[in-house]
C-alpha cells in the first residue's frame, strides 16, 4: 500500500544535516570560547526535570479534495484521523471554528503565526487526489508550529474503499512522530459478540476496526465461542468452541473463512495463544482433575507437554521475544502468575499482591503483564512487571475481564459486566483515558490484532 | 460459706472497680488552648527578591542586629495592666511579645522582691546569654506586683520593634553568592523561568530509559526576551524517541517566549542560557 515515500527522508536528511551543522557551530564556539579569556559564569544554566504530560494540542484541518468528487472521502479521513488521535488521551484536536489559517495548498508553508495564536502545537495538512488509473493518492504533512518545521511526510495509494484505513496510518504515523511510539489505530479487534437473553445468549465472533468501525461476523452462532486470539504475524485467529461434543481448540483463517480444529485430543482443549512467530499455539488439556499446558506445532501438528503438575495450569502466554511462558496456575493453593522457560523447566511464581490473579497477557513491548486480579468479589484489571515487581491496578468494579494489550502495549482493552452484559472498554496502562468501546450489542472476549501493515 | 466470702468478695471488688471507673472517667472537657494564629503575610516575587537579594559590592555587615536583641530584652511587657499602653505601640507585637517576657522578669525581680530570699536570682538571669532558664522560678514568684512601681518597669527608651519585621528588616546589603549571578538575577526570574519552562514541556509519554533522552539546549535571547537565534540542542541520540524527546524540549522553548519573567536590567546574566530538560525524575522505574 506504501507505494513512495516523499519528504520525509530529504527532510530527515535536512534536519540531520542542519543539526549537524548546528552542532560543529557549536563545537567551533566551544573551542573559542575555551581559548578566549571566558568570564566566570556566563552562561546561566538551569535544570528542568518535571515536565507536565498533558494532551497535545493539534490543528487537524480537513484534507483538501484533488477534485469535488473527493471532498466527502477528505472530510471523513479527517475526521476519522482526529478521532482516532483524541480516543488515544495523548492529544487535544482543536475545534477548527478556531482555525485563522485556511489551508489551500499543502505544499506551502503554512503561515505559522496563525496556529501560534490558537496554540496548536503541531498542525496536520493533507489531500486527497484520485488518480488516473482510479486509485487514491492521500498525502499529509505535519509541521512543529512553535519550531516551524515539518517534522513528517508520506503519501500513500489505495484503493478508494480503503480510505479508512489510510486514515489509520496517517493517525498512526502522527502518533509516533509525536510521542515517539508506534501507533496503534490500524488495527483490528476480534471480539465474542452477544446477544439474546441472558439464559439463551447467542455468542459470535465478531471482528472490527480498532475504532468500533466496519463490524463483521466470522461465526454464525451455532455453538459457543470463547476466548479468542490473534495470530501475531497473520491475520488468522484461534478460538475455543463448544460444538455439540467437547470444548475444541480452532484455527480460523478470517480471510478465506477456512476453519481447522488444533490436534485430536481426547479430553477438552482450552485457552489457547499463539506463539509471537504464529508457528505454534500453546494450550491447556483437561488431564482428569488437572489440566496441564501442551504446544504444538502447526506445521508438524507435534505435541509437547510443558507441565505436569496436579493442579490446574492455564491461560499460557508467551513473551514477545518466545523464550517464556506466563500462565496462570492453582499449584500454590490459589489462582497466581507464574513464569516459566518457554522450552519447559521450573516455574517460579510472580504475582504476590492482594487476591488471586488470573488470565495473564504479556505486553508486545515486554516491559508488562496484564492479568485479571480477583480481590474479594471484585474482579480488576492489572498490570505488573515481568519479574513480579511493579504491580499495579488499573481498574476494578463489579466484574472486570479479560485484558488485552494495544499492538504498542500503551493501551488495554478488557470487558467490564455491569449486570445486564458486557462491554468493551480501553483504558491507558498509566490507569487514565478510560474509554467505552463502540460495540453493536453485548461484547466480551476481545482480543488485539497486531498491526495490520 | 466459703463460696459466699468470695463471691461477695468479688463483688465487692467489682462494684469499687465501677465505681472508680464512672467517678475516675468522668471525662473532663477537653481543654483547647485556643492557637495563637500565625501571622501570614502575602508578598509579591518582588517583595520576596527585594529581602532575599544580595548585592555583590556590599559592604561586610557591621555589628546592626545587636541593638535589636537588647532592645527586645529590655521591652518589659510582663503585666497585664499595661495594656493601654501597649496597645499604642504596634501591631507587630504578637509575634515578638513572647521573647520579651521572660528576660523582662529578672528586672522586676530585684525591685518588688527585694526582701525575699532571692537574691542571686537577677544574677543568674543576667549570666546566662539564654532567657528561657530563668524565666519559669521567677514567674510562679512574683504574683503581687506594686502597681506604683510600674514605672520604674517602663522601658523608658523610644519602641523601635519595627526594625524586627516588615520589608524594611534586612535592608542591609549582603554578599551575594560566589558566582555572582544571585546578585543580578533574583532567585524569584530564576525560579519563573524554570517554572514556565516546566509547565511548558510535555515530554513523550513512551519514554521507558529516561537517562538517554536528557536533553541540553542553549538559548541565547535578546532584550525584549525572545530567541535571537533558534535554540542549539548539545545533545545528540538516534531513534524516534530520542527525536520527539528533543523536538518536546525545543518546543517548551519556544512557546516559554518571551521571557518576561528576566527584568532587563540583568540582561546580561540572562542572555545566554543552558538548559537541561531531564526527565528521569518523571519516569523512574
Amino acid at each position: 500500500m506504501k507505494q513512495s515515500i516523499f519528504d520525509p527522508f530529504s527532510f530527515r536528511l535536512g534536519a540531520a544535516l542542519l543539526d549537524r551543522r548546528r552542532l560543529l557551530a557549536g563545537a567551533g564556539a566551544g573551542v573559542l570560547a575555551a581559548l578566549s579569556p571566558r568570564r566566570a559564569g556566563a552562561v546561566l544554566s538551569i535544570d528542568i526535570n518535571q515536565g507536565n504530560i498533558q494532551p497535545m494540542p493539534i490543528a487537524l484541518p480537513d484534507f483538501l479534495a484533488g477534485t469535488p468528487d473527493e471532498l466527502a472521502t477528505a472530510r471523513d479521513v479527517t475526521s476519522v484521523i482526529t478521532n482516532d488521535l483524541q480516543r488515544s488521551g495523548l492529544f487535544a484536536p482543536i475545534n477548527p471554528q478556531a482555525y485563522v489559517e485556511k489551508i489551500t495548498n499543502t505544499d506551502a508553508v503554512p503561515r505559522f503565526g496563525d496556529w501560534r495564536v490558537i496554540n496548536a502545537q503541531a498542525l496536520a495538512t493533507g489531500r486527497l487526489t484520485r488518480q488516473h488509473d482510479g486509485r487514491l493518492k492521500a498525502e499529509f504533512r505535519l509541521w512543529d508550529v512553535f519550531a516551524g518545521k515539518q517534522i513528517d511526510g508520506k503519501q500513500y495509494f489505495t484503493a478508494p474503499d480503503n480510505w479508512r484505513r489510510i486514515a489509520h496510518i496517517i493517525a498512526d504515523s502522527i502518533y509516533e512522530t509525536l510521542t515517539g511510539e508506534k501507533g496503534y489505530f490500524d488495527s483490528r479487534i476480534v471480539f465474542v459478540d452477544e446477544t439474546g437473553p441472558k439464559r439463551q445468549r447467542v455468542k459470535r465472533l465478531a471482528l472490527m476496526d480498532q475504532d468500533g468501525y466496519g463490524v463483521r461476523y466470522l461465526t454464525d452462532g451455532q455453538e459457543l465461542v470463547l476466548t479468542p486470539r490473534f495470530n501475531p504475524s497473520t491475520q488468522e485467529i484461534t478460538y475455543m468452541a463448544y460444538g455439540q461434543g467437547q470444548p475444541k481448540v480452532y484455527l480460523l483463517n478470517i480471510e478465506t473463512g477456512q476453519r481447522e480444529i488444533v490436534g485430536n485430543f481426547p479430553g477438552m482443549s482450552f485457552a489457547p495463544r499463539f506463539s509471537p512467530d504464529g508457528q505454534r499455539v500453546i494450550m491447556s488439556l483437561q488431564q482428569g482433575p488437572n489440566a496441564n499446558l501442551f504446544v504444538m506445532d502447526l506445521r508438524s501438528k507435534q505435541t509437547t507437554r510443558l507441565t505436569d503438575t496436579p493442579a490446574i495450569d492455564t491461560a499460557p502466554c508467551y513473551s514477545p521475544d518466545g523464550q517464556w511462558i506466563c500462565f496462570e496456575s492453582d499449584r500454590g493453593g490459589s489462582q497466581q502468575i507464574y513464569v516459566m522457560p518457554a522450552a519447559g523447566g521450573p516455574a517460579k511464581r510472580i504475582s504476590f499482591g492482594e487476591g488471586r490473579h488470573a488470565g495473564p497477557v504479556w505486553s508486545p513491548r515486554g516491559d508488562y503483564i496484564a492479568f485479571t486480579g480477583l480481590i474479594g468479589n471484585q474482579f480488576a484489571i492489572g498490570i505488573l512487571k515481568p519479574d513480579g515487581s511493579g504491580e499495579r491496578i488499573l481498574t476494578e468494579g463489579f466484574h472486570n475481564e479479560g485484558p488485552t494489550f494495544a499492538p504498542n502495549g500503551r493501551v488495554i482493552m478488557f470487558f467490564r459486566d455491569l449486570g445486564p452484559g458486557p462491554f468493551l472498554y480501553t483504558i491507558d496502562i498509566t490507569g487514565r483515558n478510560e474509554l467505552k468501546e463502540i460495540t453493536p450489542s453485548y461484547a466480551s472476549d476481545p482480543a488485539w490484532s497486531p498491526l495490520l501493515s | 460459706m466459703q463460696m459466699r466470702t468470695a463471691s461477695a468478695i468479688s463483688t465487692g471488688l467489682h462494684v469499687a472497680v465501677l465505681l472508680w471507673a464512672t467517678l475516675s472517667f468522668t471525662g473532663e472537657t477537653f481543654q483547647v488552648t485556643p492557637a495563637q494564629s500565625l501571622p501570614v503575610d502575602l508578598i509579591s516575587e518582588k517583595q520576596f527578591s527585594e529581602m532575599t537579594k544580595g548585592i555583590k559590592e556590599a559592604p561586610k555587615p557591621v555589628e546592626k542586629p545587636k541593638p535589636l536583641v537588647e532592645k527586645k530584652a529590655d521591652e518589659v511587657k510582663p503585666v497585664e495592666d499595661l495594656k493601654p499602653k501597649i496597645a499604642k505601640k504596634k501591631e507587630i507585637k504578637p509575634a515578638a511579645e513572647k521573647v520579651p517576657e521572660p528576660q523582662s522578669q529578672p528586672k522586676p525581680d530585684p525591685i518588688a522582691q527585694k526582701l525575699k530570699q532571692h537574691p542571686d536570682q537577677p544574677k543568674q538571669a543576667k549570666a546566662q546569654p539564654t532567657p528561657l532558664p530563668p524565666k519559669r522560678p521567677p514567674m510562679r514568684k512574683q504574683p503581687k506586683f506594686d502597681a506604683d512601681k510600674i514605672a520604674a518597669l517602663l522601658d523608658k527608651r523610644q519602641p523601635m520593634r519595627t526594625l524586627a519585621t516588615g520589608v524594611e528588616a534586612n535592608d542591609a546589603p549582603t554578599l551575594g553568592t560566589a558566582l555572582g549571578n544571585a546578585a543580578a538575577l533574583s532567585q524569584s526570574e530564576l525560579d519563573a523561568l524554570r517554572a514556565r519552562l516546566m509547565a511548558l514541556w510535555n515530554p513523550p509519554v513512551g519514554i521507558q530509559d529516561p537517562q538517554d533522552y536528557v536533553i541540553r539546549i542553549r538559548i541565547r535571547l535578546g532584550r525584549n526576551g525572545r530567541l535571537t537565534a533558534p535554540p542549539v540542542v548539545l545533545t545528540s541520540g538516534r531513534g524516534q524517541l530520542f527525536d520527539t524527546a528533543r523536538d518536546s524540549a525545543v518546543r517548551a522553548v519556544y512557546r516559554g517566549q518571551p521571557f518576561d519573567m528576566l527584568k532587563p536590567e540583568h540582561y546580561e546574566v540572562w542572555k545566554d542560557i543552558e538548559v537541561t530538560f531531564d526527565p528521569r525524575d518523571m519516569f523512574r522505574g
